[in-house]
């Protein structure tokens, strides 16, 4: 069903949450004690799948416990690997001193490998690397039906995807000892960071009406007769050693229309400027990537409709908006702003300046209101690009100080002792995990991802098993401040059951609330 | 340099492609990359770079440097 983007569907909409409400029975009803919860604190950062940095922590379920199945790669036609391709343009990122170049990733065996091993490549954790394909399609098709045996095969970086890291001597490993670390977690939908930061929030596709009649027609993808993944170009290279797979269109959209690819916001601060001679605070509607203006319910909403203060925190949004963007600090990344797309936090609106918030340059602001006590109830905070550990522009050093310095902010911050945070990454990134994500409806979930649990209730130096997603810190947010269920969550715990999986949880089988 | 090795080495650099199609003119093609880049890229070769990142993606590509 299309959607339009009528105030009228928009409150049909939020009638019909409030009647799943009503009948939410999943994941079953809410812990006791979850009501000394009083604060809330998402923190999420980029492009890292799980056993790229947590593979080998001790109790969980780590690159050791992989299948040989899934530790070996196969090539387009099906057959395994005999070995991996190089690293396309070479392994670390332009500019990079020592480089390590694409001839020194030639004949890598047929398996994951760690990027910092001394015997190996031994690049420290302080340099960026090439970045990978992340991507809707993509990331369905190296999935393969949860054998996870196509990462290398469906991107665009070679051996890439196979690699992971040593971050045992990390400030946040310390913290997942100290707490919970969430090791079936998985992204809420497949692909990139716009779709994640869209199902953080919302829970749901951004839709691009009429699509084919607009400007954005020629970026409608082309799938197979699975409809889940992307048709091949006939000049596509026949195996994963001799180059970069072609499609015949790989675009933003679903052939329906829906955006699961990079979008740019409708508002400043967008990529796209201002249309010539047009409203200043808006992005040009005229460009192919220009989203336009969303109205599904969000999480926002639901807080709103129940008077629960929160805010997003985004790290350099003052900054980009005063001074433009730069790199590569503090890179902002237009399209990790994802209540920027909604019309109900337009320009102008009391909504947009009372939640959508500055963290400040290295989430100086933020840090300044943890330590004041003054945090709303439910508070997201975005890291800037230098810190977020995206692949390409970030090191994963930077960002893992930069979290670690605010987990230790909020420990000792006046809030703290009815305190719950979350530290997430949006999506994988590209890269390769061994466990196969559990069966959910046409969205997702993706692959693995790290999590942990922070807060006075968690349980202590623990690993939890429990299968989560992103849409599980919407369900706990739902849950404690007892809100409307966003659609989107009725229909993935339906589609997750209806595939006999385990309900995704809510968080709190890493707590102890008693 | 051609349209695909600029979008090798600009999305290499984590800067995703978000729009890729022929211009208006067919003599080559028309990139947007998601920090606000456009790339022009001839058929002959040539390439133009514009929009917000541009400095950004002109580091990835160097040369060319025409912004």
């Amino acid at each position: 069903m299309k959607r339009s983007s009528s105030l009228a569907l928009f409150s049909s909409a939020l009638a019909l949450c409030a009647a799943a409400s009503a009948s939410a029975a999943q994941p079953g009803d809410p812990p006791d004690g979850l009501a000394k919860i009083e604060t809330v604190v998402v923190i999420f950062a980029e492009n890292r799948a799980f056993d790229n940095l947590y593979g080998h922590f001790p109790g969980a379920d780590g690159i050791d416990k992989a299948s040989q199945e899934s530790l070996q790669q196969r090539d387009r036609d099906g057959s395994v690997l005999s070995e991996l391709p190089p690293v396309w343009d070479g392994l670390t990122a332009k500019g990079v001193t020592p480089p390590v170049t694409q001839a020194m990733t030639e004949h890598l065996p047929n398996g994951p490998f760690t990027v910092n091993d001394a015997k190996g490549f031994n690049v420290p954790l302080s340099v960026t690397t090439h970045d990978l394909w992340h991507r809707y399609y993509q990331n369905q098709m190296q999935i393969n039906g949860g054998k996870n045996d196509m990462f290398v095969a469906w991107g665009d970086s070679g051996a890439m995807p196979m690699s992971n890291w040593d971050t045992s001597k990390g400030d946040m490993w310390a913290v997942a000892q100290k707490y919970v670390l969430a090791d079936h977690f998985f992204m809420g939908g497949f692909g990139g960071s716009f779709f994640n930061h869209q199902w953080l929030i919302c829970a749901c596709a951004p839709y691009y009406a009429d699509a084919d009649k607009n400007p954005a027609k020629p970026s409608i993808s082309m799938t197979d007769d699975s409809g889940t993944a992307l048709k091949i170009a006939d000049n596509s290279p026949k195996s994963a050693r001799d180059g970069i797979p072609k499609f015949v269109s790989d675009g933003n959209l679903t052939p329906d229309f829906y955006a699961v690819n990079t979008m740019q916001p409708p508002y400043q601060p967008s990529g796209n400027d201002p249309a010539a001679g047009g409203d200043p605070l808006l992005a040009d509607p005229a460009k192919p990537t220009t989203l336009p203006p969303q109205s599904e319910p969000t999480i926002g909403d639901m807080l709103s409709l129940k008077h629960v203060t929160w805010a997003w925190y985004s790290g350099a949004w003052q900054y980009t908006l005063d001074h433009g963007n730069h790199t590569p600090t503090p890179n902002f990344q237009y399209h990790h702003q994802p209540f920027n797309y909604y019309a109900n936090y337009a320009p102008g609106t009391e909504a947009r300046r009372e939640h959508l918030r500055d963290a400040g340059l290295s989430g100086v602001s933020f840090i300044q209101a943890i330590d004041d006590g003054v945090l709303p109830q439910v508070s997201f905070y975005k890291p800037q690009g230098n810190l977020n550990e995206h692949s390409g522009y970030a090191d994963i050093q930077a960002g893992d100080r930069h979290i670690a310095d605010v987990v230790a902010h909020l420990e000792k911050s006046p809030q703290w002792p009815h305190m719950l945070v979350v530290v997430t990454y949006d999506e994988n990134g590209g890269i390769w995990d061994h466990v196969a994500p559990p069966k959910g409806d046409r969205w997702g979930p993706g692959t693995r991802i790290p999590a942990i649990i922070v807060s006075p209730f968690a349980k202590h130096g623990y690993v939890d098993h429990t299968p989560y997603d992103t849409t599980s810190i919407l369900r706990l947010i739902t849950e404690r401040f007892e809100l409307p269920v966003l659609h989107g969550i009725v229909v993935r715990d339906r589609a997750v059951a209806a595939h006999g999986e385990p309900p995704l949880g809510d968080l709190t089988g890493g707590l102890d609330l008693n | 340099m051609d349209a695909d090795k600029i979008v090798a080495l600009v999305t290499a650099g984590g800067i995703e492609l978000t729009d890729r199609r022929r211009n208006a003119t067919d003599d080559g093609w028309s990139l947007s990359f998601a920090n606000g880049a456009t790339v022009e890229v001839g058929d002959d070769g040539s390439a133009r770079i514009g929009g917000k990142g541009t400095k950004a993606v002109a580091r990835l590509l160097d040369p060319p440097r025409n912004a």
